[in-house]
C-alpha cells in the first residue's frame, strides 16, 4: 500500500488518543462514598468478565476508528502488485515491457490481449507516480530506453504496440541496469510485464546471475515488480513454416510447403480454413487437426513462372492473432546444389550422382579436402564429406557452414580415422560374413531424410544389405539402426543446420546403398533442407535483422503502409530483393516459467509479484480510501452499539419507567 | 444529672402529631411497675381475668365474698396485671449508616430521629426506655428506665453519637438478647448491610427470648435505585477499599442482589413474627412513626 499523502501518517500516534482518554478517565473518576458495597462487589464479580471484554472491545473499536480515519485521509493506494510498501515514490521507474508475439494472446475469457492489459495496468499504476518519479520505458522489441513524459504515453501504439519479435529478458535487465548506471538514477523500481515464456526468459542463461547481482549491488535500492500473465488457457493454434522450396518439374515448377501447426487444446478435432497467398493471389484450404501438432504439406503449382515469388499462410483469428501467419519467399532453385569432398573419387561416384542439382541435373561437384578448405566460401547446400575428419581449422569451417543452415554428411573414409567432429567419430567395426549382410531394422519414418514419401510409402531400407560398416561413436540422434542396435545414420543439429554420420559408403564394397532407391531420396531431401542456408537472404526472424538489412528501405508487399520490418512479420521488398520476416521460432514454444522460477531468477532483488489472470482495471492499485471510510463507520457503529446500555436496563430505569418511579417496597409474597 | 439541651432531631411537630398515639407492645411484657401494658402475671387492675378455687395462702382480699355468700364456696377473683413497657432501642452507628443520598438526611440522622422520638413517647406514657448503640468503640448502653432524667440522658447520648467503624451488629444483637433478661420491646434501627444468615440468627435469638422485636430497615433512595450515568470511584464507608466501575454495566446485578437481600430479610421477619419496617430516608419521619404506632395499636386491639 502506498499513500498519496504519506506525511499524514505522522498522525498515526493519534490512535493512542482513545487509550489515553480512557486512562485519564480512569484516573479522574468522581469519588462516591458508598455504603452498600457488598452488593456492588457482588454485582461487579458477576459482570466483571463480560464488562471488561466489552470495555476492551469499545477501546479497540475506538482505536481502529481513529486508525481508519488517519489512513483514509492519507489517501492510500493499494493493489496486489504494489504491495504494502510505505517507501516513498522511487526516483525512477523503469518499465520493462515484453512486446513479444506471445504477449498478443488474449487473456482467458477476455477480448484484451496480455500486452494490452499489461500496458493498461502499467499506465494506470504509473499515473500515480508520474509527478514524483521519472518513467522510463524499455520494451523488448526496440530495446532502447525511452523517457516518458507522463503515464499516458505508455498507451501510444508506437511505443507499446504489438510486434512479432521475441523478447530476451536477461538482455533487457542488463540494459535497464546500464541505463540506471549511466543516468545515475536514485532509488529505482523495475516494473516487468511479461507472460513468463520460457524462451523469452531463458532461465538457464548464465547472464541472469550476473545481471541480478549487478542490480543488487547498485548503491541505490532497486525493487522489482513483476506483472506475470502466466495463463495460457485460451484455445490457440500457431503456424510456423517448416519448409518451403521450389522444385523443378518437367512441365514447370511446383512449390513445396510444409507448415507446422501446434495448438494448446489437445482434445477434439479442429476444422479451420487456411488461407494461402501466393504472389498476392489468395486461395483457401480446409484443414482438420486432431492432436496437439500437425505438419501440413502442400504443393502449389507455380506453372512456368520463374524468378522470385512470395506468399503467406494464414490461419483464422484465434486467441493469439500474431502467431497465425507464416510468410515466405521463394526464388529459383538453380542455386541448390551439393558438393562432395573426397580423396577417393571412385568410391563416391554413386553419391555424386545421387546428389545431383535438381534444377541443372548436374552431378554434385567433387572436391578434395584440401581444395575445399582453400576455397573462401561455398555455395553448396549439402556437403558430403568422405575423407578423414577435418582438423581444427577444417572443423571451424564446417561448423560455420552448418550453423548457417547447411547440411553435412560424413561418410567413413575406410582407413582408421581417430579424428573427431563435435565429439562424434568412427570406430573400427568388423565386416559382415559374406552370406549374412547387416540389415536395417528401424528407421525414422515420420520426418527427416528417411521419412515416408508424400504418397505414404516407406523407403526400402529393409532391403539394403550392408557388408561393411564403421561404428559411429558419440552422442547423436539415430535416424536408422541395424538389428544389433548400432546406428546406420545419426543426426545432430547445430545452429540452423545439421550434420549426419553414415555408417557405410554407397559402394558395392560396402553396401547396396549405392543402388539409389534409398540414397537418392535421402540426399535430395537433405539438399532441400540445406537450401535453408541459401534462403538466409530471403527469410529472417523478426527482430533479428542484420544491421545492414535494417538500414535499407523496406516496403511491405501486401501494400500496408507503416509496417516496420524490424517489428512486424510480413513480406517486404527493397528494390529487387524480397524478404520474408517471420516471428522467431522460439515464440511458438509454449512452455512457460512458473512464478516460483521467475522469483528464483530475480532472487537477489526485492520482488513483488502479481499473477494477472483476468482483466481487472484496478488490479495493480487503486485508491482505497472508501474502504477505510467504510471501515471507520463500521468501527464507530460497533463502538456505539457496545456502549449502548442494555435493553433490559432501559426498561427498569427508575427515572424513565413510570412504575419504577414509585419504587419503594418490593413485593415478597 | 443530665444536662438539658435542645435536640435538633426531636421535632415538636412530630411529637405533637404522635402524642395521642400509644406505643403498644404486641405481646405481654414484664415490667417493673404497673402500666398500660399486658403482663403475663395476674394482678390488681380493674380488668377481670378469671375465677379460680381458693388455695390456702391466697390473699383473702381477693376472695369473692358474693359467691361465698351465695354458694358457700371459696373462689378467688383474679384480675389482669398491667405493667409498664421496657423499650430497648438498638441504634446501629456503623459508618455505613452515615450514608446520605441526594434527597433526605443520612440514614443515621433518620434513625436518630426515630429512636429519639420513640424514647420520648415511651417515657411520656410512663414506660421505660433504654438505648443500646452498636458501633466501633465501646458504645454507650443505657438500660431501660422510666424517669425523665434518663430520657434526657438517652437523648444526649443519641445526639453525641456519630456513625463510625464497621458493622458489628451481629455480635451486638446476640449480646443484647442475653443481656435483656425480661420480656421487652426491642426496636432495631439499622441498614443491615451485613451477611444475612448470621443476621437472621440474631433476630431469631431475640425472638426466642420472647422479646417483641421491631426492625427498622433504613435505606437511601440512591442505594435502592443505583442510578448513575458515568463511571465512578465507589469508596467504601467502612473500609479504605474503593472500586471504580461503570454503574450502567453492574446496575442489573447490583439491584438483583440488593432486592434479594431486602426480600429475604422481610420474609424472615414475617416468619419470626418480628415487626419489619422498611424506611427510606426521603420519607417523613412523622408518617413513618405514625404508621408504626397505629399498626401496632390495631394489632393489640385485635388480640
Amino acid at each position: 500500500m502506498t499513500f498519496l499523502q504519506p506525511f499524514l501518517l505522522w498522525g498515526l500516534p493519534l490512535i493512542l488518543v482513545p487509550v489515553i482518554i480512557h486512562l485519564i478517565n480512569r484516573l479522574r473518576h468522581k469519588p462516591q462514598p458508598w455504603a452498600a458495597m457488598m452488593f456492588l462487589l457482588q454485582a461487579t464479580r458477576a459482570s466483571t468478565s463480560h464488562a471488561k471484554l466489552r470495555q476492551w472491545l469499545v477501546l479497540l473499536f475506538r482505536t481502529l476508528a481513529v486508525l481508519a480515519l488517519i489512513l483514509f485521509i492519507a489517501r492510500p493506494l493499494a493493489g496486489g502488485w504494489l504491495g504494502w510498501t510505505l517507501s516513498p515514490a522511487p526516483d525512477v521507474i523503469v518499465i520493462v515491457l515484453d512486446r513479444s508475439a506471445s504477449m498478443e494472446s488474449r487473456l482467458a475469457g477476455q477480448t484484451v490481449t496480455k500486452r494490452e492489459q499489461a500496458v493498461k495496468l502499467l499506465a494506470e499504476a504509473a499515473r500515480e507516480f508520474q509527478d514524483k518519479s521519472h518513467l522510463v520505458l524499455l520494451d523488448s522489441a526496440t530495446r532502447i530506453p525511452q523517457q516518458l513524459a507522463n503515464a499516458k504515453s505508455l498507451l501510444e501504439p508506437t511505443l507499446t504496440g504489438p510486434t512479432d519479435t521475441a523478447a530476451d529478458l536477461p538482455t533487457l535487465l542488463q540494459l535497464a541496469h546500464n541505463w540506471l548506471v549511466e543516468n545515475r538514477a536514485g532509488a529505482a523500481e523495475l516494473w516487468l510485464a511479461s507472460d513468463l515464456q520460457r524462451s523469452n526468459w531463458l532461465p538457464d542463461d548464465e547472464r541472469w546471475k550476473s545481471v541480478t547481482a549487478q542490480l543488487a549491488k547498485l548503491p541505490q535500492r532497486v525493487r522489482v515488480r513483476l506483472l506475470a500473465f502466466d495463463d495460457d488457457r485460451e484455445p490457440n493454434i500457431s503456424a510456423t513454416l517448416a519448409e518451403v522450396f521450389r522444385r523443378a518439374r518437367p512441365d514447370g515448377a511446383e512449390l513445396s510447403l510444409a507448415l507446422d501447426l501446434a495448438r494448446n487444446a489437445t482434445n477434439g478435432t479442429a476444422r479451420f480454413p487456411l488461407a494461402l497467398t501466393l504472389n498476392g493471389v489468395k486461395s483457401q484450404a480446409e484443414l482438420d487437426m486432431d492432436g496437439a501438432a500437425l505438419r501440413w504439406r502442400y504443393k502449389a503449382d507455380l506453372g512456368a513462372a520463374k524468378g522470385l515469388g512470395w506468399g503467406a499462410l494464414e490461419l483464422p483469428a484465434d486467441a493469439n492473432a500474431r502467431d497465425n501467419a507464416a510468410y515466405f519467399v521463394f526464388g529459383s532453385d538453380s542455386a541448390v546444389r551439393a558438393a562432395v569432398v573426397s580423396d577417393q573419387p571412385a568410391l563416391i561416384r554413386n553419391v555424386q550422382l545421387a546428389a545431383l542439382a535438381p534444377a541443372t541435373r548436374q552431378p554434385a561437384e567433387l572436391l578434395t579436402p584440401a581444395a575445399f578448405l582453400e576455397r573462401a566460401a561455398t555455395d553448396a547446400a549439402l556437403l558430403l564429406w568422405h575423407a578423414p575428419l577435418p582438423d581444427a581449422a577444417g572443423e571451424r569451417r564446417l561448423r560455420g557452414f552448418i550453423e548457417e543452415g547447411g547440411v553435412v554428411i560424413f561418410l567413413p573414409a575406410g582407413q582408421a580415422d581417430t579424428g573427431k567432429f563435435m565429439d562424434l567419430g568412427w570406430a573400427e567395426a568388423p565386416s559382415a560374413p559374406a552370406d549374412k549382410p547387416f540389415k536395417i531394422t528401424r528407421w525414422e519414418q515420420q520426418e527427416g531424410p528417411l521419412a515416408k514419401t508424400d504418397e505414404g510409402l516407406s523407403l526400402p531400407l529393409g532391403d539394403l544389405e550392408i557388408t561393411r560398416r564403421a561404428a559411429i561413436t558419440g552422442d547423436a540422434t539415430a535416424l536408422a539402426a541395424f538389428a544389433d542396435g548400432s546406428p546406420l545414420l545419426t543426426r545432430r543439429a547445430l545452429g540452423r543446420g545439421q550434420f549426419l554420420f553414415l555408417a557405410t559408403v554407397p559402394h558395392d564394397d560396402w553396401s547396396t546403398l549405392g543402388d539409389g532407391s534409398v540414397l537418392v531420396p535421402m540426399l535430395q531431401r537433405l539438399l532441400q533442407t540445406g537450401a535453408r542456408r541459401l534462403n538466409q537472404e530471403t527469410m529472417a526472424a523478426c527482430g533479428e535483422l542484420s544491421a545492414l538489412d535494417r538500414a535499407k528501405q523496406w516496403i511491405s508487399t501486401d501494400g500496408t503502409i507503416g509496417k516496420n520490418v524490424a517489428l512486424q512479420a510480413g513480406v517486404y521488398r527493397s528494390g529487387e530483393r524480397l524478404l520474408a520476416v517471420n516471428r522467431p521460432a522460439a515464440e511458438d514454444e509454449r512452455a512457460l516459467l512458473t512464478a516460483d522460477s521467475a522469483r528464483n531468477l530475480l532472487a537477489p532483488l526485492p520482488l513483488q509479484l502479481l499473477q494477472e489472470r483476468a482483466a481487472r482495471t484496478d488490479a495493480l492499485q487503486g485508491e482505497i480510501w472508501r474502504l477505510f471510510l467504510f471501515g471507520m463507520l463500521v468501527f464507530l457503529f460497533f463502538e456505539a452499539w457496545l456502549v449502548l446500555p442494555p435493553k433490559r436496563a432501559a426498561v427498569t430505569d427508575p427515572l424513565t419507567a413510570p412504575s419504577a418511579r414509585e419504587r419503594e417496597l418490593i413485593d415478597v409474597t | 444529672m443530665a444536662e438539658e439541651k435542645p435536640h435538633s432531631f426531636l421535632d415538636p411537630v412530630v411529637l405533637a402529631q404522635l402524642a395521642h398515639l400509644p406505643l403498644m407492645s404486641r405481646f405481654a411484657m414484664e415490667g417493673s411497675v404497673s402500666g398500660h401494658h399486658k403482663s403475663p402475671h395476674r394482678g390488681s387492675s380493674v380488668e377481670f381475668a378469671e375465677y379460680r378455687s381458693y388455695v390456702p395462702g391466697d390473699d383473702l382480699r381477693r376472695l369473692d365474698w358474693r359467691v361465698l355468700g351465695r354458694t358457700d364456696r371459696y373462689y378467688m377473683k383474679e384480675f389482669e396485671a398491667d405493667t409498664n413497657l421496657r423499650c430497648c432501642l438498638v441504634l446501629d452507628a456503623s459508618a455505613s449508616m452515615g450514608f446520605a443520598g441526594k434527597l433526605g438526611p443520612s440514614k443515621f440522622a433518620f434513625a436518630r430521629q426515630l429512636a429519639g422520638t420513640l424514647a420520648y413517647l415511651a417515657v411520656q406514657q410512663g414506660d421505660a426506655a433504654g438505648l443500646y448503640c452498636v458501633g466501633e468503640k465501646t458504645p454507650p448502653e443505657l438500660p431501660p428506665r422510666r424517669n425523665p432524667a434518663h430520657l434526657q440522658e438517652i437523648l444526649n447520648t443519641i445526639d453525641d453519637l456519630e456513625p463510625n467503624g464497621p458493622t458489628t451488629i451481629l455480635r451486638a444483637l446476640h449480646d443484647l438478647a442475653e443481656k435483656i433478661r425480661r420480656r421487652a420491646l426491642v426496636i432495631v434501627f439499622s441498614d443491615f448491610f451485613c451477611e444475612l444468615e448470621p443476621l437472621l440468627g440474631c433476630l431469631q435469638h431475640l425472638r426466642f427470648q420472647k422479646h417483641d422485636l421491631a426492625v427498622f430497615h433504613l435505606l437511601d433512595r440512591m442505594e435502592m435505585e443505583f442510578k448513575f450515568d458515568r463511571p465512578l470511584r465507589f469508596q467504601d464507608l467502612e473500609s479504605p477499599f474503593s472500586l471504580v466501575t461503570e454503574p450502567a454495566m453492574v446496575r442489573d446485578e447490583y439491584l438483583r442482589a440488593f432486592d434479594a437481600h431486602r426480600a429475604r430479610l422481610r420474609q424472615a421477619c414475617l416468619e419470626f413474627n418480628a415487626d419489619y419496617r422498611e424506611v427510606v430516608t426521603d420519607q417523613a419521619p412523622g408518617q413513618v412513626l405514625a404508621g408504626f404506632l397505629t399498626e401496632r395499636a390495631q394489632q393489640v386491639g385485635a388480640h
